[in-house]
């Protein structure tokens, strides 16, 4: 009998490597940042015991694709995800 | 021997639109009496100008088309009379169908103004006076009515006449007397309209003055506009486009409370369901119709609604005609929908029984099947949006498994 499908969140983040240049990231995955679209910060769930804050950076990469990558302010990873 | 001379005339119908908003002539009749100055409002959703102005709101000087705000200030007692674009259409159809009934070929231009050409009448009618008599006659209101071998300056010539006493030219007289008419009658063609002010400046008054620049001058600086204003002002003119005939389809119904919203979308659909039950019809399609609505607060308000492709499916024409209703600027009174072109007779047969369906989702099982026995039971998910507004990405969609 074949195991059950189990429901699964879509578009969730991965762990990136980021190199932060002068306030910006300027490489992701070792692809170089072309330009900065957008920034923007969410801040969520502060009043529970898992708080959500997160650095967004809306990106171009210089294959020209976009690249959407976040920075968790609470434990300071960076991880990459999806438009 | 007989010379042929051809007679274009322009039956002119002075502040049409107004008129029909204010209620009909013998309410205008009284606001003028009053010495009110009236001005149709500015439609909801469109540029903040005036429509057509009454004599009073003229001599303050208020004109057709100035923005509301100078208009107000211009003439602070104006009073705007809501726009009714459906009676004006219903009005206007009217009157077209008067003139057609002399069995002119009628062009209409806008409301308020239309051409015929006399050739042929007056084997009915007699002569040209007796064929604009009926016309008058057909109308059943007063007319300014100019006649000239083309149409510009027959609009001319109804344009300077001020009693009931026809204006009529012909060949080189009229190309004569139009040379001393105001260059301000090129605003009344739409290709030429935006020539007005930059004529202006350049201190061109008559349309004589105008012809006697030349047309290589005209063209060079305005191009085909000016081109056409040459030909315009020397007397010459394109033929007459009469308007082809059709028969009217249209189906109405008092709404009630259902004034808005999902009841009005209801309303929708037994006048899509009765106008395509309508015998007439004969099995062909619709092209586009008109849908149309009296508001409760007055005036009127009217959209133009054409198919992709001609239609005789309710579902779809209900579909499409809905989209346009949400475009209804204030709850309705009444609504129509009319046909305004025909497609072809349908000639698809649909199935018996609606089998789409069923056949779909039994194709669709099947794909899954497959996809799942090839790439594993993860392969087919289906999205579904579970928080779309979240600020949060991963939080939107989430993929669930499709049931078997």
């Amino acid at each position: 009998m074949p195991a059950p499908v189990l429901t699964r969140t879509l578009n969730p983040p991965r762990p990136a490597r980021v190199r932060w240049g002068e306030g910006l990231p300027v490489e992701v995955d070792g692809e170089g940042v072309e330009s900065l679209r957008e920034s923007w910060l969410v801040e969520d769930r502060w009043w529970t015991a898992e708080p959500l804050r997160r650095r967004y950076w809306e990106l171009v990469g210089e294959r020209g694709r976009n690249l959407v990558v976040f920075h968790d302010l609470i434990s300071g990873r960076w991880f990459l995800q999806g438009p | 021997m007989r010379t042929y001379v051809r007679m274009v005339i322009c039956v002119y119908l002075p502040r049409f639109e107004l008129t029909a908003a204010a209620g009909g002539r013998s309410v205008l009749a009284q606001q003028a009496l009053a010495g009110r100055a009236l001005a149709v409002a500015p439609a909801v959703g469109s540029e903040q100008r005036v429509g057509e102005v009454s004599g009073a709101a003229e001599a303050c000087g208020v004109a057709t088309g100035m923005a509301l705000g100078e208009a107000l200030a211009r003439c602070p007692e104006l009073v705007l009379v809501p726009p009714d674009p459906v009676r004006v259409a219903e009005l206007w159809e009217t009157s077209l169908a008067a003139l057609e009934s002399i069995g002119a070929a009628v062009e209409p231009a806008r409301p308020g103004l239309a051409y015929f050409e006399t050739d042929g009448l007056t084997g009915i009618h007699g002569t040209r006076d007796q064929t604009i008599a009926a016309a008058r006659r057909a109308l059943g209101r007063p007319a300014r009515i100019g006649g000239a071998p083309t149409r510009f300056c027959a609009l001319a010539g109804a344009l300077a006449v001020r009693s009931r006493r026809p204006l009529l030219l012909e060949g080189a007289q009229a190309r004569r007397w139009l040379a001393g008419r105001p260059v301000g009658l090129l605003g009344f063609r739409e290709e030429t309209a935006a020539l007005l002010a930059p004529l202006g400046r350049l201190g061109v008054r008559t349309l004589g003055e105008l012809a006697k620049l030349g047309r290589p001058v005209l063209s060079d600086r305005f191009g085909a506009a000016g081109a056409l204003a040459h030909r315009l002002a020397c007397g010459e003119d394109s033929p007459l486009a009469a308007r082809r005939l059709t028969e009217r389809l249209a189906e109405s119904m008092e709404v009630g409370d259902a004034s808005s919203g999902i009841a009005l979308q209801r309303v929708l659909g037994v006048l899509v369901d009765r106008l395509l039950a309508r015998p007439e019809r004969r099995g062909r399609t619709l092209r586009a119709v008109t849908l149309s609505a009296r508001l409760l607060a007055g005036g009127g308000w009217r959209e133009r609604v054409v198919f992709r492709q001609a239609l005789n499916d309710p579902e779809r024409i209900g579909l499409a005609c809905s989209v346009r209703l949400l475009l209804l600027p204030a709850p309705a009174s009444a609504l129509a929908l009319s046909v305004e072109r025909f497609g072809p007779p349908a000639n698809e047969q649909g199935a018996l029984l609606d089998q789409s369906r069923a056949a779909r989702a039994a194709r669709l099982r099947e794909a899954v099947a497959q996809l799942r026995a090839v790439a594993g039971q993860e392969a087919a998910m289906r999205a579904v949006c579970v928080d779309p507004d979240s600020r949060v990405p991963e939080r939107r969609v989430v993929l669930a498994p499709i049931p078997e």
